[in-house]
């Protein structure tokens, strides 16, 4: 067996421990991980509690979003009623697509991820627990505020897609489009913070001897819906921030008049909307993988062809955007490219489905209200599937698109892609978080009726469909023979949500939140780790793992685990902690010393959303303020993190010794930095996409860009900056005497960043750019705004550092402190040359 | 040929009942559409059934058979080898059949400019050489049997073109111009509406494509190439006055006379519609009254204001005078 | 049923509030809520179904200068549409 890091594995060996473990141990570990009391509950970081909250908030937003889609649909009983009004109809619609598909589905993935994913690999907790605790709040407090805007009639209106014109300030002068944008962009904030936690996760937190092979299927989905939302997410931040800045500033993006183009949003929101899918749908398919084989009782068949489909289907996922696009008038090329990959994208969950099947044909079924979920969650998926099939041929999608046999289609795929496999989790890890399981008598009803429901709603809606009726239509007209369909079509709707509520009684009824010790465990008998018996600081010690199923395989692993006969029995520094492993082969590498509850992320998230609540009503003094506070709460929070503890090594088991601190490119944190420079380099590749784009459509209204000298300036600057930032890291290599040195170079490197933006600025302005007139004034724009971002990110890290350097809080010769800062500015240097370097360059007068 | 005076609440046979008009083409570009939907249906069906017989199989099968399902092998055959091929068979058919629908624009074809505005539809027919010869609204009159080509636009946001007996749909888009071919293969007519999402009562943004025998087409081509008549009675000259004096003009025009706004739909031979307010209401002296009286309360937000204040004999004026427009 | 089957399809509802038509909800004329419950048609004519009839088919010969124009609907049909209104009572 080849190692990874130079670890031997035959240190494994070593475990389980014998001996008796010192007294004291069990009861340190319980203080670090207390649970919280009162107040502490708004502070708690620990993902026991974070990510049942998570839960319970997307399935809040679950049921809101299902009340306006059965308000809906009595307003589509019968042909010109007038339950809704037209406009409250169109806010009603918006917000149901809006809110299941951003505040429901995503966060309630992402949610599954961060309450499962610590107990699944063993890890004490994720690696950033502040950051989900950021990212939970500011979800929360935004969605609220977002849901809303629905009683004061300002909600959004325009669609969950918000094509403009019609959402631009010409046809939605209301705030209620900016409401919109504000609802999304907490859930792009709150994504891409829990999508760098799951990606640092996965890879890093992993329990010794859990090679990628030996991975749970969920651990795996959820690595590729990670990486998917870290492409495609920032596509929908640059198209709201482009959008937004179109209806404040009046920056022609979409405007054809104005060189803009309508069809630019469509590009931007499909590539990541399409994508959006499969972000919603593989986390689901990995639990049903998992479930499936318990179930069966039995190893999942194919588990690295299931893995493959995974990995493939994320990587097909990309090219299909444009099949939202087939009835824009697309050339017959282009059209024929994404019309095959959208078929090709069903082989991956066609691979799925077969090894669900296989699965449960090699096993033995046990009929209970999980088992029924996840056959009603293969028949329902592979409808929606196969209609998707049929979607994906262009011609037969000229007549569907927009009609009702998509709404269909959509419901069919994310109903059964998602929110069956959804109830089977529920049935399935409650007993991980409840004193009691859920009922199987109820369970059955409430199976019964969503099953039946769904289908009697949905089924008909194809036909609908084929009868001409479009989508988003408040209401229809007699003698058009949709009367009939549609009254059935509401009866449905209604017993699906009868099967709701009784899962709602059930869950009143029978759900005792046991977020530590006294959960109902292991009830079906499953097979891996987080199943083990936890308490809040998940497992007594952490497992070596041999297989894809350890509970199984080692019957005693249980017992050990709680007699801290492993890794990390108990708190070796006193703080929390938890091992991080490599990437490949989850050899230990060192302790993380993990954060504690703290005020400060909460504080943060609502200073966030106060941000931006208050922009959206237009109180700019009162936001400005927030914002400020939200910046001084996440930097004070930040001041708590990366202090090297006193003992350098530390044993975590069975004389093992790793490092309590480290730099460079093995940190977690140096991992979450490139996570992070990538979700900003995609929103730069998006604004060159944008670019091009709009000088592809009409170059009527460009101008010539600024003479070489400011090109030169401009490149020269960042390169100094870049050797700036370079430099600080090495100075700091050379010992306490350079420490000063070490920060002076960084604060020189963010000035000079800024200074390469400004000039590139003023040089356009001298060139007479101007940002309402032309595609080209605002792409140039928005290309600046983000290197202005940037560059003041770069800033106030300086400011950061150097207060912390100030009270000689910088570890010295490496310090993560000046890494992360150092190279983020590398990077901006490296954007803010590109950038410019590209729109002068190109088109070329230069 | 008559249109007549009175028309069911909707004449809209396109759109109206059974069978599902995508079922049922009314021209070869919707024809060999439906062949497709056709195909694809038997398709899911056929597939749905295969994998619900191994599900059933999975679960109750004889253990023999449940063995041969359970390996990786199945995955293989079910998962990738079967869609492959189904797959690429219907691909390599279905864009072959895409570029046939959606070949050049041929010289000869009549050419009509279609609009689509905030919530209505403004119609032009063109000549050879793109000259507008006729305006129109809300109703598109074609040729039976021969291949028109409708050039979609629209005037502010995205709008979507669909006559499903005819067509599939496609976008009217600001800023572009988008070709669709349709042919009807014998007189009728046939209702189409707005598919895509435009804000405010987009429900309620229907039309009708009428298709002609060639000769009728002819003649009603001829017949609209002259100002409609003038109004013949007294209460109609009121209402033309009323018409001019109340502001009607400053977004109608009608031919022949000064009232040659452009923001609303052209009224020079509104008498003759078969449907007011863009499809929705049937066009008759009552429903004409209603619609300029408080149109608002018909179709919430649309762009007529409502005028209420006008005295009730003033609307009944007006409508005449409209009426007459034929 | 017959009746409203009538008034919908002649668009009655775009001038008058009919209860039981959901759509359009016309305020031009006077709502017909109650009107089985009314004494007069018009203000003028007794409230009889015959009159009814021919005011519905032509009520500018009935009454010169109002709004509402002669509907083109036979007389079977109007007296289904009359028949309609007389369910209409007052709530």
């Amino acid at each position: 067996m080849t190692s990874e890091t130079g670890f031997d594995p035959k240190l494994y060996d070593r475990f389980p421990t014998s001996g008796a473990r010192p007294r004291g141990e069990l009861e340190e570990l319980e203080r670090i991980w207390c649970a919280p009391k009162g107040w502490q509950y708004l502070t708690v970081v620990n993902n026991n509690y974070v990510g049942i909250y998570y839960v319970g908030a997307a399935f809040l937003f679950f049921l809101l979003a299902g009340i306006l889609a059965l308000v809906m649909r009595v307003q589509l009983a019968a042909p010109l009623m007038g339950v809704l009004p037209q406009e409250t109809y169109n806010q009603f619609f918006t917000m149901h697509g809006t809110v299941m598909m951003f505040l429901f589905a995503v966060p309630m993935v992402e949610a599954l991820g961060i309450m499962l994913l610590p107990q699944m690999l063993s890890a004490r907790d994720l690696p950033f627990p502040r950051l989900s605790a950021y990212a939970f709040w500011a979800y929360l407090v935004g969605g609220l505020a977002f849901f809303s805007s629905l009683f004061v009639g300002l909600a959004p209106n325009g669609g969950w897609f918000m094509y403009p014109p019609l959402t631009s300030t010409a046809y939605s002068p209301g705030i209620n489009t900016d409401f919109w944008l504000l609802g999304i962009g907490f859930i792009e904030i709150s994504a891409i913070a829990g999508a760098i936690e799951i990606v640092v996760g996965v890879l890093r937190t992993r329990a010794p001897g859990m090679t990628l092979d030996k991975m749970p299927i969920f651990a795996w989905a959820m690595l590729v819906f990670a990486i998917m939302i870290i492409i495609a997410f920032p596509a929908v931040i640059l198209g709201t921030l482009l959008l937004e800045f179109e209806r404040a500033f009046n920056w022609p993006f979409f405007d054809p008049t104005r060189g803009g183009d309508p069809l630019l949003w469509q590009h931007l929101f499909w590539f990541f909307g399409h994508p959006e899918v499969y972000i919603i749908f593989l986390p689901a398919a990995g639990l049903v993988s998992m479930m499936v084989a318990m179930v069966a009782r039995t190893d999942l068949v194919g588990y690295r062809l299931v893995v493959l489909a995974l990995l493939a289907t994320g990587f097909i996922s990309f090219g299909v955007w444009a099949h939202h696009m087939f009835t824009t008038g697309m050339p017959t090329l282009s059209v024929g490219f994404f019309s095959a990959a959208s078929m090709a994208v069903s082989v991956p969950a066609g691979i799925q489905v077969f090894a669900w099947i296989a699965t449960l044909a090699v096993g033995k079924v046990r009929y209970n209200t999980l088992a029924l979920f996840i056959i009603g969650t293969l028949i329902i998926f592979t409808m929606g599937g196969l209609t998707g099939v049929m979607v994906a041929l262009v011609p037969f999608d000229w007549q569907a698109h927009d009609s009702y046999f998509i709404v269909a289609h959509l419901h069919y795929v994310l109903i059964g892609g998602m929110v069956f496999p959804m109830f089977a989790a529920f049935y399935h890890w409650a007993p991980m978080v409840s004193r009691r399981a859920l009922s199987e008598r109820l369970g059955k009803w409430v199976f019964g009726l969503m099953f039946a429901g769904m289908h009697i709603a949905f089924l008909p809606m194809h036909l609908t469909g084929m009868m001409g009726m479009p989508r988003r239509v408040y209401t229809y007209l007699p003698d058009r023979g949709w009367d009939l369909p549609n009254l059935i079509s509401t009866v449905g709707a209604f017993v699906l949500a009868a099967g709701i509520a009784l899962f709602v009684i059930d869950l009143i009824r029978n759900v005792r939140l046991a977020p530590g010790g006294g959960n109902a465990g292991n009830i079906y008998g499953a097979g891996t780790l987080e199943w083990l018996p936890t308490e809040l600081y998940s497992t007594r010690s952490i497992p070596v793992v041999k297989s894809r199923q350890p509970l199984w395989d080692d019957p005693d692993l249980s017992k050990d685990v709680e007699e801290g006969r492993y890794f990390l029995p108990g708190s070796v520094t006193g703080n929390r902690e938890t091992i991080v492993t490599s990437p490949l082969m989850a050899e230990p590498q060192y302790l993380q010393i993990m954060p504690g509850p703290s005020v400060w992320p909460l504080l943060s998230a609502v200073f966030t959303a106060g941000f931006f609540l208050l922009l959206t009503v237009q109180a700019y003094g009162a936001g400005l303020v927030s914002g400020v506070l939200a910046i001084l709460a996440v930097l004070r929070w930040m001041w708590e993190t990366d202090r090297p503890v006193k003992q350098p090594f530390v044993d975590i088991g069975a004389g093992i010794n790793v490092p309590t601190y480290v730099t460079g490119t093995s940190t977690h944190g140096w991992w979450a930095m490139v996570v992070l420079m990538i979700v900003i380099g995609m929103i730069f590749l998006m604004t060159v996409f944008s670019y091009l784009y709009l000088y592809g459509r009409s170059t009527r209204f460009w101008i010539d860009p600024p003479d070489a000298v400011s090109l030169a300036l401009i490149v020269g600057g960042a390169a100094l900056s870049a050797l700036l930032a370079a430099g600080s890291r090495r100075a700091l290599l050379k010992g306490d005497g350079r420490k000063r040195l070490a920060i002076w170079l960084l604060i020189l490197a963010s000035i000079v960043i800024s200074a390469v933006t400004f000039i590139d600025y003023r040089s356009w302005l001298a060139a007479g750019l101007d940002p309402e007139a032309s595609g080209q004034g605002a792409v140039i724009h928005a290309f600046i705004g983000l290197q202005a971002c940037l560059s003041g990110i770069a800033l106030l890290m300086a400011a950061f550092v150097a207060a912390r350097g100030a009270r000689n809080f910088i570890p010295v010769p490496r310090s993560n402190v000046i890494d992360l800062p150092a190279i983020f500015i590398i990077f901006t240097a490296a954007l803010g040359a590109a950038g410019p370097g590209l729109v002068r360059l190109f088109p070329g007068t230069l | 040929m008559q249109p007549l005076i009175f028309t069911r609440f909707m004449t809209v046979e396109g759109l109206a009942g059974w069978p599902p008009p995508v079922f049922d083409p009314a021209g070869p570009f919707a024809g060999s559409i439906t062949t497709l939907a056709w195909v694809l249906t038997g398709m899911a069906v056929a597939v749905l059934a295969i994998v619900l017989l191994a599900i059933w199989t999975a679960l109750k099968g004889r253990p023999a058979l449940r063995k041969r399902l359970g390996g990786e092998r199945m995955i293989w055959i079910g998962g990738v080898a079967f869609p492959v091929v189904v797959l690429t068979l219907l691909l390599i058919w279905g864009l072959s059949l895409t570029s046939g629908i959606s070949k050049p624009i041929a010289g000869t074809d009549m050419r009509i400019r279609v609009s689509g505005e905030m919530w209505w539809w403004r119609v032009s027919y063109l000549d050879g050489q793109g000259r507008e010869i006729l305006r129109d609204a809300n109703e598109i009159h074609i040729p039976a049997g021969q291949t028109v080509a409708l050039e979609l636009t629209s005037a502010d946001v995205i709008h979507s073109f669909w006559v499903p007996r005819l067509s599939g749909k496609l976008d009217m888009i600001p800023g572009r111009t988008n070709v669709m071919r349709i042919q009807a293969d014998k007189p009728g007519v046939y209702g189409g509406q707005c598919a895509e999402y435009c804000g405010g009562p987009h429900a309620l943004m229907g039309f009708v494509v009428v298709a002609h025998t060639p000769e009728d087409f002819g003649r009603w081509m001829a017949s609209r190439q002259a100002p409609p008549p003038a109004p013949a009675t007294n209460e109609a000259r009121r209402g033309a006055a009323l018409f001019a004096s109340a502001g009607c003009a400053a977004c109608h025009a009608v031919a022949g006379t000064s009232a040659n706004g452009l923001a609303g739909p052209d009224l020079s031979y509104v008498g003759a519609r078969r449907t007011l307010g863009a499809g929705i209401l049937p066009n008759n002296r009552g429903a004409m009254i209603g619609w300029i009286g408080n149109s608002q309360a018909i179709k919430p937000a649309n762009r007529m204001p409502a005028y209420t204040m006008l005295p009730a004999e003033d609307l009944k004026a007006i409508a005449v005078y409209l009426e007459g427009l034929k | 049923m017959r009746g409203k089957a009538v008034i919908e399809k002649a668009a009655c509802a775009a001038c008058h509030a009919i209860p039981g038509i959901k759509w359009p909800q016309g305020e031009l004329g006077p709502s017909l809520d109650g009107f089985a419950d009314q004494g007069m048609i018009a203000g003028r004519f007794s409230n009889r179904p015959d009159l009814l009839v021919r005011y519905i088919r032509n009520a500018p010969s009935m009454t010169p200068g109002t709004a509402m124009p002669a509907m083109p609907i036979s007389e079977g049909e109007a007296r289904d549409a009359a028949a309609y209104l007389y369910t209409l009572h007052d709530r």
